[in-house]
């Protein structure tokens, strides 16, 4: 393959930054130039999947592969293709396996193909895919969510759960959660050193927040603990250690301090957050997490994830009415909500609405891969080894 | 209840003394708490006060974790239980003869075991005659039969005409699956008294069937 001609670095950047019809056209213009190039079939290929227009995307990345068989990001394009499209699963299961070949450290090729088995009724192919895909990375999420729905399917709900939670927990929406209601926001800054800090209330306040944000747990505890000296009853301080303790697994510590922090003001949203998310914890007091994410939803309507963390609590006491309706309200406020989709999933499959289970984790999928711009990663890869 | 016994169990935690802190809940359990109430008015509370002790300095790092090791301890004895108390009610369970689905099968008998009921599952591919040998066996009184396709959904007419000739004529019989929701008349014809439609559904529908069958003294 020869490198990039103007046409296509042209297409490329109009693609890059979204504009969509434009790049489809300097595609066009650059096969008029020349019809072999795969990257242009592979470009074509995206652009097209962005556009929903599948069989397109599937006959330009077809023709990528075909001309270069190594060419990673086209087998992208063509299995999310397919995926979307649905009913072509052993094409689909076909394409992904290629993907794991060619780029055997590759994820999301390892988590499509699990989905791919599943959706064609290859149970076991499917986990034995999500477990090699959490092999490769114990945080990815999705994986995890696949394999909660693969339990749910075969023992029900009960053993389904803790894989929603843990996955909730892989997927860093929950702790992006916990920092807008603390009002922490990442400004590209990293976080001060302790020593550093002004000595008030609120700046300490804040520096702790960045620590946390920053996982560095031990200096936000340091911290903190000056705002104790200063005043033990500061509610917020209490709700930021109830959050340290969770992030290191410390439940009972978490739900000390939580509690405390809302006998000294109830509308300590973070505390209220914390609260539950130790209940949630333990299985016995489902009730009570549900009736704490409750509050906590009717106090951040316009959040999601309080809307999942009550989904969640409900199909823990299997109200699964109310707990589809959470998660409607969830994927409302963000149609993007992967772990949303999941459970609404989850919630289908309670009922017999096999087809709707499948196509939320469709569109779990879509959102996620989405997100992840991970055609652009193996398009850069690929240009970069070709070149 | 008392501050005071809050603040006991408080002080057993911090004491590291799980002995005391049981001892605390068992007096209060007898003044007649249940686990419910324990959690709230009894445990909380004093988990609130390890956590402005912690915060004033009151106790050491050290000391708060180890209360809340104390803590993890004795949470069987205040939290509610995570499975549900058995109602008694014994449900059979099971997807038709040549049909092999079963996955709204697990998921249906999976939320009536976690509801306390007795499920007997007899999975899939199971004849007429089968739900009848277990319906003596167990004693039974309601049966849940599951059915994915057309053909299956109505040889469930198979299992009610088995029951009669067997002399069960107060057996229950609930159907699930895709024919029913598409065909709402089906279940009728088969001789079904109700159509289950999930999980929630199912639930719903046993909970209103051993309400009806201890009502006629069919069920203890």
């Amino acid at each position: 393959m020869t490198g990039r001609s103007q046409q296509v670095a042209l297409a490329e950047g109009l693609a890059r930054q979204g504009h969509i019809q434009p790049a489809v056209e300097a595609c066009y213009q650059a096969l008029r130039i020349d019809d072999a190039d795969p990257l242009v079939h592979c470009l074509l290929a995206h652009l097209m999947l962005e556009g929903d227009f599948y069989d397109e995307a599937i006959e330009a990345a077809t023709r990528a592969i075909e001309i270069d068989p190594d060419c990673s990001p086209a087998y992208l394009a063509l299995g999310l293709a397919y995926d979307r499209r649905g009913g072509m699963w052993d094409q689909s299961i076909l394409v992904w396996h290629e993907l794991a070949e060619v780029v055997p450290d590759l994820v999301t090729a390892h988590v499509q193909l699990g989905e791919a088995f599943s959706a064609a009724a290859f149970d076991e192919e499917a986990i034995d895919a999500w477990r090699k895909a959490l092999e490769l990375d114990p945080h990815k999420a999705r994986a995890m969510y696949n394999l909660a729905i693969a339990a749910l399917r075969k023992e029900g709900v009960a053993t389904a759960l803790p894989g929603f939670r843990k996955a909730g927990e892989l997927d860093p929406s929950q702790d992006d959660f916990f920092f807008a209601l603390a009002g922490i926001k990442d400004d590209g800054n990293p976080a001060p050193d302790p020593e550093d800090v002004e000595e008030d209330r609120e700046s300490r306040l804040e520096a702790a927040g960045a620590l946390a944000f920053e996982e560095d747990f031990f200096s936000a505890a340091e911290v903190i603990r000056w705002i104790f000296d200063e005043d033990h009853d500061d509610a917020d301080a209490l709700a930021l250690s109830a959050y340290l303790y969770i992030k290191q697994e410390a439940i009972n510590e978490a739900m000390a301090c939580a509690l405390r922090a809302l006998s000294i003001n109830k509308r300590t949203r973070t505390a209220i957050y914390c609260l539950g998310v130790t209940f949630s914890k333990r299985p016995g007091l489902n009730e009570h997490a549900a009736r704490v994410f409750g509050a906590l939803a009717k106090s951040s309507p316009d959040e999601p994830i309080p809307h999942v963390l009550h989904a969640e609590a409900l199909l823990g006491l299997q109200k699964f009415s109310r707990a589809e309706t959470a998660y409607q309200t969830a994927i409302r406020l963000d149609p993007a909500c992967v772990r949303a989709r999941f459970g609404l999933a989850a919630v289908f499959f309670t009922e017999g609405r096999h087809a709707e289970a499948m196509w939320e984790i469709r569109r779990a999928a879509y959102h996620d891969t989405r997100r992840q711009g991970l055609f652009w990663d193996l398009y850069d890869a690929y240009t970069e080894g070709s070149a | 209840m008392s501050d005071d016994a809050s603040a006991r169990l408080y002080q057993a935690l911090v004491n590291q003394d799980a002995a005391a802190a049981i001892s605390v809940i068992e007096q209060v359990r007898g003044a007649s708490s249940d686990t419910g109430t324990l959690f709230e008015s009894l445990f909380a509370p004093a988990m609130s006060l390890l956590g402005g002790a912690w915060a004033a300095g009151t106790i050491d790092e050290y000391t708060f974790t180890q209360a809340a090791v104390v803590a993890e301890q004795i949470g069987s004895f205040v939290m509610p239980s995570s499975t549900a108390q058995d109602t008694g009610v014994t449900v059979l369970l099971g997807t038709m003869h040549r049909d092999h689905h079963s996955i709204d099968r697990n998921i249906i008998a999976a939320a009536l075991k976690e509801a306390g009921h007795r499920v007997i599952d007899l999975g899939a591919d199971v004849r007429p005659a089968e739900f009848l040998e277990r319906l003596d066996e167990t004693g039974a009184r309601i049966v849940i039969v599951c059915a994915q396709m057309m053909a299956t959904a109505r040889s469930i007419l198979r299992v009610r005409e088995m029951f009669l000739t067997g002399g069960v004529d107060d057996a229950v019989i609930l159907v699930s699956g895709g024919p029913f929701a598409a065909d709402k008349t089906l279940a009728r014809t088969v001789g079904a008294n109700g159509v289950i439609s999930g999980a929630e559904s199912a639930l719903k529908l046993v909970s209103r069937a051993a309400r009806d069958l201890r009502k006629a003294g069919r069920i203890s």
